[in-house]
C-alpha cells in the first residue's frame, strides 16, 4: 500500500544563526533517511517544500481567487512530504516516527487513494 | 436457544477471527459469517454437522471467495467464468485443515492505534466477541445509530489506513499492548458492574476470561498481562457469591468465602506469583493484589483492611483519579475509623462534580452510617439511589437506607 507522509513543521524554528546550523544537521538526516527507505525499495517520491511565505493558492466558492499567502491562523505548515509504498499501517507508522521533524510538528500518515 | 444457535454461538468467536485474518476485512468477514449462519439453520435440520465449526467455516470462506470473484467480474467487465481449477481457494476449501485460531490477532486489529480509543472496545467485543450492536450501545451509554457508526468507522479505518493483521513485533508491544490492556479492562467492567449478570453479561465475563488467559499464555514475561489475567480470575472467583437470595449486592467482606470459586483463585495466585517476579508493578498488579487480599478472608476469616489501604496507595501512583481515590477512601474508613475515611472522601479532588457520581454517594453513606452520621448517611443513600444503580446495587442500598431509619 502506497502512504503520504505528510510533514508539519514550525517554520520559526529554522531562522537565525541556530536556527540554520540546525537546519545543516536536519537536512542531512532526511538525506539519510530517504537513503535508507530507497534502498529498502519503498520510496515512491518526497520532497522538501519552500517556506510558506511563498505559497500562492486559488480558492474556489463564488468563482475562483487567487490569494497570496498560507492561512494566518495556523503556525505549523506543510514543510515536505514523502511517498512510500509497504505493506501496512505498522510499517508506514514506523517510518513516521523515524521522520526528524522538529519539536512541536507531526507526521501526518495518509492511505493513497486508488480511483 | 435452538442446538443449532448454540453451535453457532460456540463457533463464532474463532470462524469470525479466522475469516477476518483470511480476508483481511471485517466486514466481509462478518458478512460471510451471518451468510453461512442463515445457511446452516435448514441444511443442518436434514443432516446434522459433524462439526458445525468446520462447517460454517468452509461455507462462510466459499460465500467471501464467490463474493470476490462476483465483484472481479463485475469491475473488470470479464465473463463469469470459474478461473481453472484448482485455484488456491479451492485447496483450502479441499483440504481438512483445522481452523487457524486468529483471536488474539483479531484482538490487536481492534485496538490498533488507529482506532479511536473510544470505539475499540466497542469494536472488539462486537467482532471478536460478537457481542450485539443493541447491547453494546446499552454497555456503553449511547444510541444504537451511534454505537452502529462508531463501529462501522473503525472498520471502515482499518480497511482503508491498511491495518495489519498481525501480532506486532516485539518492539512495538509497549503502545499496542497497552490498548488491548485497556480494551480488555474495559470490557470486563462491563461485566463486572452486573452482579448477578442478567441479561446478556455473561458473554462478556466468559470472552474476557478467555482472552485474558490466551494473552497470558502469549506474552508470559509481561508482568501487567498477567495481572490483569489475575485480577480477571479474581473478581470472576467471588461471582457465586456476589448476591443475596433476593438478589442484592454482598459487599466483598461481607460476602459467604465458601461459595467462592476454588478454580479461579487457584489460577489468579499463580498468575500474580509469576507477575510478581519481574518486580515491575503496575496498575493491573495491583488492582488483582486488592482483590486477593478481599479473597484471603477465606484462609484468616478476617479482611486485611490496612493491606488494602497500602495497595490503594500504590494504585494511586498509577493511577491518582476520583476511581481510585474514592475506593481508597472506603479503605481508609475499614482501616482506620470511619471518621478518617470520610475525611479521605472529602479530599478527593473532583469537586461538585462527584455528587452526581453513584460510588462515590455510596461511599458517602457507608462512611457516615458506620460514623452513626444516620442523617448526612440517609441523604447519601437516597442521592446514590436516584443515580440509577443496576439492580443487584439498588436492593442493597434500598436495604441499607431502609434498616437506617429502623435503627433510629
Amino acid at each position: 500500500m502506497q502512504y503520504m507522509l505528510l510533514i508539519y513543521e514550525p517554520e520559526d524554528i529554522y531562522e537565525g544563526p541556530a536556527g540554520e546550523a540546525l537546519l545543516v544537521d536536519v537536512v542531512a538526516k532526511y538525506t539519510a533517511l530517504s537513503e535508507e527507505m530507497a534502498a529498502n525499495g519503498v520510496l515512491r517520491g518526497g520532497d522538501g517544500l519552500q517556506p510558506s511565505a511563498t505559497t500562492v493558492k486559488t480558492l474556489v466558492g463564488g468563482g475562483q481567487s487567487l490569494h497570496d499567502g498560507p492561512f494566518a491562523e495556523t503556525r505549523e505548515h506543510l514543510g515536505g512530504y514523502f511517498i512510500i509504498d509497504v505493506p501496512d499501517l505498522d510499517a508506514a507508522l514506523a517510518y513516521a516516527r523515524r521522520v526528524p521533524v522538529a519539536e512541536g510538528g507531526m507526521v501526518e500518515v495518509r492511505p493513497i487513494a486508488i480511483y | 436457544m435452538t442446538d443449532a444457535g448454540q453451535a453457532i454461538a460456540a463457533a463464532r468467536s474463532q470462524v469470525v477471527a479466522a475469516l477476518a485474518a483470511r480476508l483481511r476485512d471485517l466486514d466481509q468477514a462478518e458478512e460471510a459469517f451471518a451468510e453461512a449462519c442463515a445457511a446452516a439453520i435448514p441444511a443442518w435440520r436434514r443432516d446434522p454437522p459433524r462439526d458445525p465449526a468446520a462447517w460454517l467455516w468452509r461455507a462462510a470462506l466459499r460465500n467471501a471467495f464467490d463474493a470476490k470473484r462476483r465483484l472481479a467480474v463485475r469491475t473488470r467487465a470479464v465473463h463469469d467464468e470459474r478461473p481453472p481449477a484448482p485455484t488456491p481457494e479451492d485447496e483450502l476449501l479441499a483440504a481438512d485443515a483445522p481452523i487457524p485460531d486468529e483471536r488474539m490477532r483479531l484482538i490487536f486489529v481492534c485496538c490498533h492505534p488507529a482506532v479511536g480509543p473510544e470505539a475499540r472496545a466497542a469494536l472488539t467485543l462486537k467482532v471478536v466477541c460478537g457481542l450485539s450492536t443493541e447491547r453494546l450501545a446499552r454497555a456503553f451509554l449511547v444510541a444504537e445509530p451511534a454505537m452502529l457508526q462508531r463501529i462501522t468507522r473503525a472498520k471502515r479505518k482499518i480497511r482503508d489506513a491498511g491495518v495489519s493483521f498481525e501480532v506486532p513485533a516485539r518492539d512495538a508491544w509497549n503502545e499496542r499492548l497497552e490498548a488491548v490492556l485497556a480494551t480488555l479492562e474495559i470490557a470486563y467492567a462491563q461485566a463486572y458492574q452486573d452482579a448477578g449478570l442478567t441479561e446478556d453479561a455473561a458473554p462478556f465475563a466468559e470472552e474476557v476470561l478467555r482472552l485474558s488467559g490466551q494473552l497470558a499464555e502469549l506474552m508470559p514475561r509481561e508482568p501487567e498481562v498477567l495481572g490483569l489475567a489475575a485480577l480477571v480470575r479474581y473478581a470472576e472467583a467471588r461471582r457465586p457469591a456476589r448476591l443475596d437470595e433476593g438478589g442484592a449486592m454482598i459487599p466483598p467482606s461481607l460476602q459467604d468465602v465458601l461459595l467462592w470459586r476454588a478454580d479461579l483463585i487457584a489460577e489468579g495466585v499463580r498468575l500474580l506469583d509469576n507477575a510478581a517476579r519481574h518486580g515491575e508493578p503496575g496498575p493491573r498488579q495491583l488492582m488483582a493484589a486488592i482483590h486477593g487480599a478481599h479473597l484471603s478472608r477465606r484462609e484468616t476469616g478476617v479482611t486485611p483492611w490496612a493491606d488494602i489501604v497500602s495497595l490503594y496507595d500504590g494504585l494511586m501512583h498509577f493511577r491518582p483519579d476520583p476511581v481510585t481515590a474514592v475506593n481508597r477512601a472506603v479503605a481508609v474508613g475499614e482501616a482506620r475509623g470511619m471518621r478518617e475515611g470520610l475525611a479521605a472522601l472529602e479530599a478527593v479532588p473532583g469537586g461538585g462534580r462527584l455528587a452526581a457520581w453513584l460510588p462515590y454517594q455510596a461511599a458517602r453513606a457507608a462512611l457516615c452510617e458506620g460514623a452513626g452520621l444516620a442523617a448526612d448517611a440517609a441523604s447519601a443513600y437516597r442521592a446514590a439511589l436516584s443515580l440509577k444503580p443496576a439492580p443487584a446495587e439498588r436492593l442493597y442500598l434500598e436495604r441499607r437506607l431502609a434498616g437506617l431509619a429502623l435503627s433510629r
